[in-house]
C-alpha cells in the first residue's frame, strides 16, 4: 500500500471510530465534564454546603468538637464519619445515623459545628458520578455492565489521539501558527476548531483515555478476583483487645482528637482530613488524609480504646505499580489539587466534548462523501484511481 | 447520504448500514431506563424508606429484641465465597448501650466464637451479610446472637421462611428437599 493510501485509510479509521455511537460518546464526555465540579455547581446552588465564616478571626473546630456540637443539637444521632473537603470553601461532609433508620450525609460548618443541612434525596453529585460512571446501570454481581461500556471508550478514544496525530501531519507546526478561519465557511471552520482543539488538548486526552481504559482493566481484574493491592486486609479487632467492662456501660474509647494525634506522630506528613467512627464494638477507628503526593490518600486503622494503631496504608507500602494504577482515578476526575484542577479538567472537558461534535459535523460535511469514493475505488478495482479533493485537502500538510 | 455508501451485499451489512446510528438511541434509553432504579436504589441506602426493603419482624434475644429487615426483597446473591443474603437490623431503643455486639448465624451456633458474621452500624441501622448455603433445610431457622459489654450473651431466632420467603424460594428453586 502506497503511502497516500494509507494515510488516507488511516484518515477512515479516524473518522469512523466514534462515529455510531457519537451521541453516546458526546453525553458521556459532557455528563463527565459536569461530574469534575459537580461539588462547585451544588455549591453555588445549595448555601447548606457553603464553609461560612462566622465572623472573620473564626478557626476551624476539632472533629471532637464539631462531634459534640452535633451531639448538642441532637443528642440522638451518631456521627459515623467527618470528612474535611479540600476546598476550604466547603462545609465538612458528616455520616450521620438517625433513630428512625436513616442513614444520610450531612452538612457541617466547619467554625460552628452548626448542622446547615442534609444531602437531598437528589444527590446531583452522585448522580453526574453515577451516570457518567456506569450508566446508571445497577451493580448486582461484580461490576455493572454499564461500567464496561463507558470505560470501554477509553479505546476509541485512544485510537483516535493516535490515529488523529498520524493523519494531521506535522501538527506540532499548529503550535506555533494556529489556524481559526472564521469566514470561510462551517466546513474550514469546524475542521479549524477541532484540529487545534485537538493538538491542545493532546495531553488531556492521553490522559482521559488511559486513565478510562485503566477503570476497564479494573474492572475485568475486580470481576476475576485478581488483587494487585498491597493494602492488608484488617481482620476485626481480637476479642481480648476489646475491653471488658460493667454490663450496660459501654467500654471508652480515647478522644478523637487524641487518635488523630497518634495517628499523624505515626504518618509523618499526614494532614487527616477523614475519620471513620467505628462501626461496632470490635471495629477500627479509621483517620487517614493526603501526605506529600497529593493523588493518594494514606490511613490508618486505630484500636478505639487503647489507641493502638492496628494497621497503616503509607505511600511507602505501596508498589510502584499501585503508585501508577492508584493515580488513574484522581488524574481521571481532576480532584487532587483544589478548585483551579478542577476547573482545568471542566475546560478541556468541555473542548473535548465540542471536539466530538465538531467531529461529527466535519463528517456529516466531507467525510460520508470521500467514504463513497473509496467505496468506488475498491469496486473499480484501482482502474483508474478517482481524485478525493476532500480527502486530500484534509490529510494534505498545508491549509 | 452514508446509506449510498455500499451497495449492500448482505441483509446483516444492510441491516447495519441501516441502522447503526440507532445505536446511539439505545444506548441513551439505557440511562432513561435505570433511573427509577437507580433513585429506589439511593433512597433505599439512604434508609429514607426504612431499614430495608421488607421487615420480617421483632426479635426477642434475652431481655433485649432487634428489628430484623430484608435488606433486599430477594433471594441471595451470587458472591466468590458462595451466596450471600443482606439482612438489616436496628436494636430496640433500651438496648442501644446495652448491646455491645450483635451476630447473625443460619442454625443454632454452639458458642459466642461461632456466632455467625457480626452486624456492622450504628444500632439505629445496623447490617450484616449471611451466607446461605445451597443446602441449607427450607425449615432452618436464623439465630441472632447478642453479646453485653460485660461479656454475657442471648439468643434468639426467627424461622428462615418468615425473616426471607425470598431466599427459601430460592433454596426450592436450588433443588433443595424438604
Amino acid at each position: 500500500m502506497s503511502k497516500k493510501s494509507r494515510s488516507k485509510l488511516w484518515f477512515l479509521v479516524h473518522s469512523w471510530l466514534a462515529l455510531p455511537i457519537w451521541f453516546f460518546v458526546l453525553i458521556v464526555c459532557v455528563t463527565g465534564t459536569l461530574a469534575v465540579v459537580s461539588q462547585e455547581i451544588v455549591w453555588l446552588a445549595n448555601p447548606d454546603i457553603r464553609a461560612s465564616k462566622p465572623s472573620d478571626d473564626a478557626q476551624p473546630l476539632s472533629f471532637d468538637q464539631v462531634i459534640a456540637a452535633i451531639k448538642r443539637d441532637e443528642p440522638q444521632v451518631i456521627v459515623r464519619s467527618i470528612i474535611r473537603p479540600d476546598e476550604s470553601h466547603f462545609a465538612l461532609m458528616v455520616g450521620l445515623s438517625y433513630p428512625d433508620g436513616r442513614s444520610v450525609d450531612a452538612y457541617a460548618n466547619p467554625y460552628t459545628g452548626a448542622l446547615q443541612g442534609i444531602s437531598p434525596a437528589f444527590d446531583f453529585q452522585q448522580f453526574t458520578r453515577a451516570l457518567h460512571g456506569w450508566w446508571l446501570v445497577p451493580f448486582t454481581n461484580g461490576y455493572s455492565w454499564g461500567w464496561y461500556l463507558v470505560s470501554l471508550l477509553g479505546l476509541p478514544l485512544l485510537a483516535s489521539l493516535v490515529t488523529g496525530l498520524v493523519v494531521y501531519k506535522r501538527f506540532w507546526k499548529g503550535f506555533l501558527r494556529p489556524t481559526l478561519r472564521i469566514r470561510h465557511g462551517a466546513r474550514i471552520f469546524w475542521g479549524d476548531f477541532h484540529r487545534l482543539s485537538g493538538i491542545w488538548s493532546i495531553w488531556f486526552i492521553a490522559v482521559i483515555s488511559i486513565t478510562g481504559t485503566w477503570f476497564l482493566i479494573q474492572a475485568i481484574l475486580g470481576d476475576n478476583q485478581i488483587s494487585i493491592s498491597s493494602e492488608p486486609i484488617v481482620p476485626v479487632i481480637a476479642r481480648e483487645k476489646v475491653p471488658l467492662s460493667a454490663p450496660g456501660v459501654p467500654a471508652p474509647m480515647i478522644a478523637l482528637d487524641d487518635a488523630i494525634k497518634i495517628a499523624t506522630q505515626r504518618i509523618p506528613g499526614l494532614e487527616a482530613t477523614f475519620a471513620f467512627l467505628p462501626l461496632n464494638a470490635y471495629s477500627h477507628l479509621q483517620i487517614g488524609g493526603r501526605g506529600w503526593y497529593p493523588l493518594m490518600f494514606q490511613t490508618a486503622q486505630l484500636n478505639p480504646y487503647s489507641g493502638e494503631i492496628a494497621v497503616s496504608h503509607l505511600l511507602s507500602d505501596r508498589t510502584a505499580l499501585e503508585f501508577v494504577t492508584e493515580s488513574m482515578r484522581p488524574l481521571h476526575t481532576g480532584d487532587f489539587g483544589g478548585l483551579w484542577i478542577k476547573l482545568i479538567w471542566a475546560f478541556f472537558g468541555l473542548v473535548l466534548s465540542m471536539m466530538v461534535l465538531s467531529g461529527l459535523l466535519i463528517w456529516t460535511k466531507r467525510t460520508a462523501l470521500a467514504t463513497l469514493n473509496a467505496f468506488k475505488r475498491e469496486a473499480k478495482t484501482q482502474r483508474q484511481p478517482v481524485p478525493t479533493p476532500a480527502l486530500r485537502a484534509e490529510t494534505s500538510e498545508t491549509h | 447520504m452514508s446509506r449510498v455508501a455500499a451497495k449492500p451485499s448482505s441483509p446483516l451489512r444492510a441491516w447495519w448500514l441501516k441502522w447503526r446510528f440507532h445505536i446511539n438511541i439505545l444506548l441513551l434509553l439505557v440511562p432513561l431506563g435505570f433511573m427509577p432504579k437507580y433513585f429506589a436504589d439511593a433512597a433505599l441506602f439512604r434508609g429514607d424508606a426504612g431499614i430495608g426493603e421488607r421487615v420480617a419482624g421483632d426479635i426477642q434475644v434475652g431481655p433485649w429484641s432487634l428489628t430484623l429487615a430484608e435488606f433486599r426483597n430477594e433471594g441471595p446473591r451470587p458472591d466468590p465465597a458462595g451466596p450471600m443474603k443482606a439482612f438489616n437490623a436496628a436494636l430496640c431503643a433500651t438496648c442501644a448501650e446495652q448491646v455491645k455486639a450483635t451476630y447473625l448465624r443460619i442454625g443454632k451456633p454452639r458458642s459466642l466464637r461461632a456466632a455467625g458474621v457480626i452486624f456492622f452500624g450504628t444500632p439505629y441501622r445496623m447490617g450484616a451479610i449471611v451466607p446461605v448455603p445451597e443446602r441449607t433445610p427450607i425449615d432452618a431457622e436464623l439465630w441472632v446472637t447478642m453479646e453485653g459489654w460485660d461479656g454475657t450473651m442471648h439468643q434468639g431466632s426467627i424461622p428462615l421462611s418468615q425473616a426471607s420467603p425470598a431466599t427459601i424460594a430460592w433454596l426450592n428453586k436450588q433443588g433443595v428437599k424438604p
